[in-house]
């Protein structure tokens, strides 16, 4: 019943649109990319939470090729200077605990009086 | 938007990737080292800018020294036993705990001349700059160091 009236009203609606002209004068120009600033208009003025506006910001900002080349190029400075970073710790780590090894290996007594 | 979107994540991506590269660059040389064979001499040449002439002699005489070293370890821990049931026997200073005593204090001695006396060995292979450096750092962390007098202290 329902799906009835639904194809009845889409029906009513195509015929509508079929028959409806506009008369004595022509659509105004750029008449579709003026609908389309409307909408965008009525969007922007809906009430935007902080986590939007916060991505709107950051993609607006991401456009701009001067401000994306910064973001990209801090984001490599930090990781190569993480990464350097964490390699001399690391590698820090794994010489000391080689040459207390060495030293275990030698003074075996030392190693058991550690235990 | 898109775009906006695909500079964000390739920055991320970018940071990664700079991350894990000088990261995995960074500790190439001392993975390296702990896959060889013997890690810690392996350390010891990287250490001490030895040329391969002289680490083979010095992993000799670290072959020697260790099949000595476990010998005398194995003495003074047999000592170290009998002297517990000597103490467990009595509760006063026998001349039998005297003896034992003193027989352990020699036999680690003997284990440290022993030590000492590889050191200099290994420290005479070296280039003679790097065989004072060795000499000083392996003193420092055996004969000379802190935990050692504790050790001597406690016993």
């Amino acid at each position: 019943m329902k799906s009835q009236n639904e194809s009845n009203s889409d029906r009513l609606l195509h015929q509508a649109l079929r028959e409806w002209e506009v008369k004595d004068r022509p659509l105004p120009p750029r008449f579709g990319e003026q609908v389309w600033r409307r909408i965008e208009r009525i969007e922007a003025q809906a009430p935007a939470t902080l986590w939007t506006q916060f991505l709107a910001s950051i993609s607006n900002a991401l456009t701009r090729p001067s401000l994306a080349l910064s973001y990209v190029t801090v984001l490599l400075l930090a990781g190569l200077l993480a990464g350097y970073l964490q390699a001399r710790v690391e590698k820090a780590h794994t010489m000391e605990a080689l040459s207390s090894r060495y030293v275990q290996m030698l003074d075996l007594y030392q190693q058991g009086s550690e235990k | 938007m898109k775009r906006a979107w695909i500079t964000l994540f390739g920055g991320i991506l970018v940071a990664l990737l700079a991350y894990f590269g000088f990261y995995f660059a960074g500790t190439a040389r001392s993975r390296s080292l702990e896959k060889s064979q013997e890690p810690e001499l392996a350390w010891l040449q990287r250490e001490f800018h030895l040329d391969p002439a002289e680490f083979a002699r010095i992993c000799q005489m670290h072959e020697a020294y260790l099949s000595g070293c476990a010998e005398r370890c194995h003495r003074i821990d047999m000592k170290g036993e009998e002297l517990k049931h000597l103490l467990a026997s009595t509760n006063t200073v026998t001349p039998e705990i005297e003896k034992a005593l003193a027989e352990s204090a020699l036999l680690r001695a003997d284990c440290q001349k022993r030590m000492l006396q590889h050191f200099y060995d290994v420290s005479r292979t070296m280039p003679p700059q790097q065989g004072r450096r060795y000499l000083d750092w392996v003193q420092g962390r055996t004969v000379l160091c802190e935990s050692h007098s504790q050790m001597h202290h406690s016993n």
